[in-house]
């Protein structure tokens, strides 16, 4: 199976081809959703899920952490914009730092707890907490509003020194969310490709000889942690923005589920774009699968058991392989470090 | 000042009731090393299963279903607690031979296959049995409540509670004095030399799953007059189970049993001064646990840690 690091990147370069094809693709997304027969709001929805998700894959994918309750911090960024518009100020800048600072300080909490562990026990005290922050969400009826979750979150304009941009239309919601999208995928591509990086694989690969090499693999692991939650926070701020409210559910176990099965799907274990590739499949899964069947969600779950059984380097994978496939006889042995990796 | 000697009996047959969903759970940790997260749903097709014994269900209106509703209760509860489980068994099975697509690699791929098996069991239980919440009619016996020194107790929970002892201890001495258990936990300890002893580990494996699945099921059936009966049921118990297991030590049955006791303990003494709090004192306790003692009770080194 090919992982992540046996694709070659160009650690030099801030921008990349996929990286131009994507932002033509997302200027041309309003034009683009409606004449598929598609909605402009869905966009916002991607977006906001893409910048979760590559977040989620520098922990998941380059690190090998597996989080399960990666949804509270999608809902604490959440819950922490709309609470700083009701009470503080209405101010876009200002709650979206709220969220981004409210999510990595729970993360960085949650991650000075977890960065000791490892495998299955890192993975599963990440549902303990993630449970904690759905439970205190459903409870803190005064704060969060409980079940019923807050409502009447304002979209504050954009300001940007003299220029003021309305973001009431899904449109212009749609542009603001896909240039902060633009900055994570750009921020995480940096990020992934420099050594900082390529410790989080190395640490992926055997954890104990990243150790003994000399790292204090902890802080790392603390770091990265600490840094997919800021991203979570961030991405939940567009999430409140989009649909005016934030709710617990966001929180549960099943929504904490839904970004690991993107990210597996797509391919977040072999590429830096698999991620994209999830969230996109398993939006339009929803809208063309839920609109022949009431039941697309068993649909996507046995495509997804499927994917673990047989493809579970995902979508990247699969057009990996195809891709590898094509070119002419090359005897291309396996890169070294792949053979230790089992 | 409460008195608090209601809620520590409530809270212990609680716990009784938790280390009965963590048996089959820890015995498949333990042998297969797959952190089965569709447990909780194994336990709602039991319930489920159970639920159509009972009450007849979709033959329910068929000249069948109706001679089927006029044998006694109390049979058709019987029949249930052997139906729900074996049921649950068998769909056990299913998932171990999708599950041996994942073996020998990381045990993140059984932890997510098995996700999707419980979200896909959950949408089937939806399919079938509706989006509704439904209750389990119960025999007459074993139905109602009792005073014991001026308190009253319910006589169901009792029952489940004892019923909970005798899979334990049943359990236990399957694993310790049959040869049968031995194999299982030789098969957990090295699976090298249990395949070269001769035995089939594929169909060990293919049995101990089925055994765990059908707890998982047979838990349901006692467990959900008390607890509850909807579509996710399972993610609702499968929560309590794998904190159990944590606390308890991966991969130990008796770690199981005593974190089952205390997370039952917790929850009921919690429940006397802050009702809705009790589920938030499970976590407190995997937190306070797993602070001190990183592979919790009495758990010990396994190759989940890779």
């Amino acid at each position: 199976m090919i992982s992540l690091s046996d694709i070659p990147a160009r650690p030099s370069a801030w921008i990349t081809l996929p990286m131009i094809v994507l932002a033509i693709l997302l200027l041309a997304t309003p034009w683009l959703l409606p004449a598929v027969g598609l909605y402009q709001y869905l966009g916002i929805e991607i977006a906001i899920w893409v910048a979760f998700a590559l977040g989620f894959n520098l922990l998941f994918g380059y690190t090998g952490l597996h989080s399960f309750g990666h949804g509270a911090y999608l809902g604490i960024g959440a819950y922490a914009f709309g609470l700083f518009q009701q009470h503080v100020a209405v101010s876009l800048w200002g709650g979206l730092l709220a969220a981004v600072l409210a999510a990595g300080i729970a993360g960085a909490l949650v991650g000075a707890f977890l960065s000791h562990r490892r495998g299955i026990y890192y993975a599963l005290l990440t549902i303990g907490f993630g449970q904690i922050f759905w439970f205190l969400a459903m409870k803190l009826h005064r704060v969060t509003g409980g079940e019923d979750g807050l409502l009447g979150i304002p979209r504050p304009p954009l300001t940007l020194g003299p220029w003021q941009v309305a973001l009431t239309d899904n449109r212009a919601l749609f542009y603001f969310a896909a240039a902060l999208l633009m900055i994570v995928v750009v921020l995480c591509w940096r990020l992934a490709n420099s050594p900082f990086g390529r410790v989080l694989q190395a640490i992926r690969q055997n954890e104990t000889r990243a150790r003994v090499v000399g790292y204090e693999v902890w802080r790392f692991k603390w770091a990265v942690f600490t840094l997919s939650t800021m991203l979570a926070g961030l991405a939940g701020s567009l999430l409140a923005m989009a649909q005016q409210s934030a709710y617990p559910d966001v929180m549960s176990l099943h929504q904490s589920g839904l970004v690991v099965m993107m990210v597996l799907v797509g391919g977040g274990l072999v590429s830096f774009w698999g991620p994209l590739l999830g969230v996109v499949f398993y939006f339009v899964a929803r809208d063309v699968l839920g609109g022949l069947t009431e039941t697309w969600l068993l649909w996507y779950g046995l495509i997804f058991m499927a994917m673990v059984m047989l493809r579970p380097e995902g979508l990247a994978g699969m057009l990996h392989g195809l891709a590898r496939r094509n070119p002419p006889l090359k005897t291309t042995a396996a890169p070294a470090p792949a053979t230790e990796a089992a | 000042m409460i008195d608090l000697l209601p809620h520590i009996i409530n809270g212990l047959t609680l716990g009784l009731l938790f280390a009965l969903i963590a048996l089959g759970f820890t015995l498949i940790v333990g042998v297969m090393e797959v952190i089965n997260l569709a447990h909780g749903s194994l336990f709602a097709i039991g319930a489920y299963f159970a639920l159509t014994v009972i009450g007849g269900g979709w033959f329910a209106g068929t000249p069948f279903g109706a001679w089927w509703l006029s044998l006694p209760l109390g049979l058709r509860y019987v029949l249930a607690l052997a139906i729900g489980p074996a049921l649950a068994g068998l769909a056990g099975m299913l998932l171990e031979l999708c599950l041996r697509a994942t073996y020998g690699k990381p045990p993140l791929y059984g932890l997510l296959l098995t996700f999707g098996a419980a979200l896909v069991i959950e949408e089937l239980i939806r399919l079938v049995w509706g989006t509704g919440e439904q209750n389990l009619a119960l025999p007459q016996a074993i139905n109602g409540a009792f005073l014991l020194n001026d308190m009253i107790f319910s006589t169901y929970r009792f029952f489940a509670a004892g019923f909970s002892i005798a899979a334990i201890l049943a359990v236990w001495l399957f694993l310790e004095r049959t040869s049968a258990g031995a194999v299982i936990k030789a098969g957990a300890h090295d699976s090298e030399m249990v395949r070269a002893l001769g035995y089939d580990l594929a169909r060990l494996r293919l049995l101990v799953f089925g055994f765990g699945a059908a707890l998982a099921g047979l838990a349901g059936v006692v467990m959900v007059p008390i607890w509850g009966l909807r579509p996710h049921v399972g993610v609702d118990i499968v929560i309590p189970a794998f904190l159990i297991i944590v606390i308890g030590g991966v991969g130990s049955f008796w770690g199981a049993v005593i974190a089952a006791l205390l997370v039952g303990l917790a929850m009921g003494i919690t429940g006397a001064y802050a009702a809705a709090w009790a589920t938030m004192s499970m976590y407190l306790l995997l937190i306070a646990v797993l602070g001190f003692r990183s592979r919790g009770l009495l758990g010990r080194k396994s190759a989940l840690e890779n």
